[in-house]
């Protein structure tokens, strides 16, 4: 299947091993990814503050460009980027006056074809839990893996429309399925609280303390993660929560498209391994990856 | 008991909510699931069901002074579970709607959480992309603490997550007109 892909911000900058893995697994799976022409940032949690038409325009924008360009299907890999893209479509999907508005502010005229949807339900969609299992080349058996889902991979539920809101198990499914161990955990939808991170590093720091403790607590060797800014939080505020918290976890927080990309074979340093703050080497040591 | 008169006055806040996000908070009745499920409540002096029982009430000054609206992290956690189906993050917008918009003007105790949304929108506007570095160093020194993170820059830089200069989108033009035209329409109303 092929797809818009739209990268966002993020995987553009800081994570960068975010896409290279993710565009190794997609190859790997047959999976087509084209960059979405002239995309622009969605707007993130600015926009909707500051005004409802803008959040609905500005994600308008590149969806219409995907649509040109002929796709009826996109994944963004950010969670911030997906939110804003599916609320868009859902808003202008519900209230014609509202389409209406945003398509006499866009160039190309965005007729709502295009459905938005993150790697983890393309995977499951295109490849499927049962194929998932063929092209294995490693076995991490044996390594504990907590899942973490973030805040808008199924909240809410109307717009998402996707996995168990409360407890999704998709990326849970997605590693089982190549022979990885993940465990039942209390936090895997508490949000990071990513969009403080620029204004108050406090509460960040604060809810990732709690986030990798609930981690620690269930005997997580790592944690796999589907969204650039719970990423951020998660592996890059360890030695502040050290500093802060008295508590060194040191647990190596890795996107669930790396530990796919190495039990298909990939190595590590395609993968973006190397960009990583807490090393994964301990961790991986006894599976003769890194 | 308390009395509550119900007049246009005490209305208008609920009703400038309703007209701004078509979300009723009137619909609320108290139940605390919002606050029970904030992952930021431990910082709010207003909590959500709070702030929902204050806007019914019109207490405009307790709800913005409060500066709630700018500690919730729009996770969608109190959305999910309102067994009312209010979407308090909607409501949450809708106020800051007012505030970024010059409508309404009260003390915030956060006042570097809207700058770094104008920020934001600044650089987006400029670049069609954020362009992280550069939001980071201005933010910091308007905040007036340049070093803020700085035990992260290094670990950022050597491991290449950094990018030093902004990265420019070939649909940026399209985004300013967008903008500027969005600025127009509501400038106007």
């Amino acid at each position: 299947m092929r797809y818009a892909y739209f990268p966002g911000c993020s995987l553009s900058a800081s994570a960068q091993d975010y896409d290279m893995s993710l565009k190794w697994v997609c190859r790997f799976l047959g999976i087509e990814l084209q960059e979405v022409r002239d995309w622009v940032c969605c707007g993130a949690s600015s926009a909707h503050a500051t005004s409802h038409l803008l959040s609905v325009a500005i994600p308008a924008i590149s969806l219409s460009h995907a649509e040109q360009s002929g796709f009826d299907q996109l994944t963004a890999p950010c969670l911030a980027c997906l939110s804003r893209m599916k609320t868009a479509n859902q808003q202008m999907g519900a209230d014609q006056a509202l389409k209406q508005k945003i398509n006499d502010l866009l160039e190309d005229e965005y007729q709502g074809t295009v459905q938005v949807l993150h790697p983890l339900e393309v995977i499951l969609k295109d490849v499927g839990l049962d194929s998932l299992g063929k092209g294995v080349q490693k076995r991490l058996s044996g390594l504990k893996v907590a899942c973490y889902y973030g805040c808008v991979l199924t909240r809410p539920p109307k717009v998402c429309q996707f996995d168990n809101t409360e407890y999704p198990m998709s990326m849970d499914n997605i590693l089982r399925s190549v022979g990885m161990e993940t465990l039942d955990w209390a936090y895997k939808t508490e949000c990071c609280g990513v969009s403080m991170t620029l204004t108050r590093a406090d509460m960040v720091v604060h809810l990732a303390h709690k986030i990798l403790r609930a981690a620690k607590e269930v005997g997580a060797d790592v944690i796999a993660v589907c969204c650039p800014l719970c990423h951020a939080n998660l592996d890059m505020r360890q030695n502040q929560i050290a500093d802060r918290y008295g508590e060194r976890f040191d647990i190596p927080v890795l996107y669930f498209t790396q530990f796919l990309g190495i039990v298909y074979g990939a190595y590590s340093r395609e993968l973006g391994f190397h960009r990583l703050m807490v090393s994964p080497e301990r961790a991986l040591e006894n599976y003769g990856i890194l | 008991m308390m009395k509550i008169e119900l007049t246009e006055d005490t209305q208008k806040l609920s009703r400038e909510i309703q007209s701004l996000t078509g979300e009723n908070v009137n619909l609320c009745y108290q139940c605390r699931k919002c606050s029970i499920g904030c992952p930021a409540v431990y910082e709010m002096t207003l909590k959500p069901h709070e702030m929902m029982r204050a806007i019914q009430l019109g207490l405009e000054e307790e709800v913005f002074q409060s500066g709630t609206v700018w500690i919730c992290l729009s996770c969608e956690t109190c959305n999910t579970r309102c067994p009312q189906d209010i979407n308090i993050v909607r409501v949450i917008d809708g106020l800051r709607e007012l505030v970024m918009s010059g409508h309404v003007d009260y003390f915030n105790p956060h006042p570097e959480i809207p700058s770094m949304h104008r920020l934001f929108l600044k650089l987006v506007e400029r670049y069609g992309r954020i362009y992280e570095m550069g939001l980071a160093l201005i933010l910091n020194l308007k905040m007036v603490d340049p070093f803020k993170d700085i035990d992260m820059a290094w670990p950022m830089l050597s491991r290449g997550k950094l990018k030093l200069l902004p990265h420019k989108s070939g649909g940026v033009e399209e985004l300013r007109r967008v903008m500027s035209k969005i600025r127009e329409i509501e400038g106007e109303s």
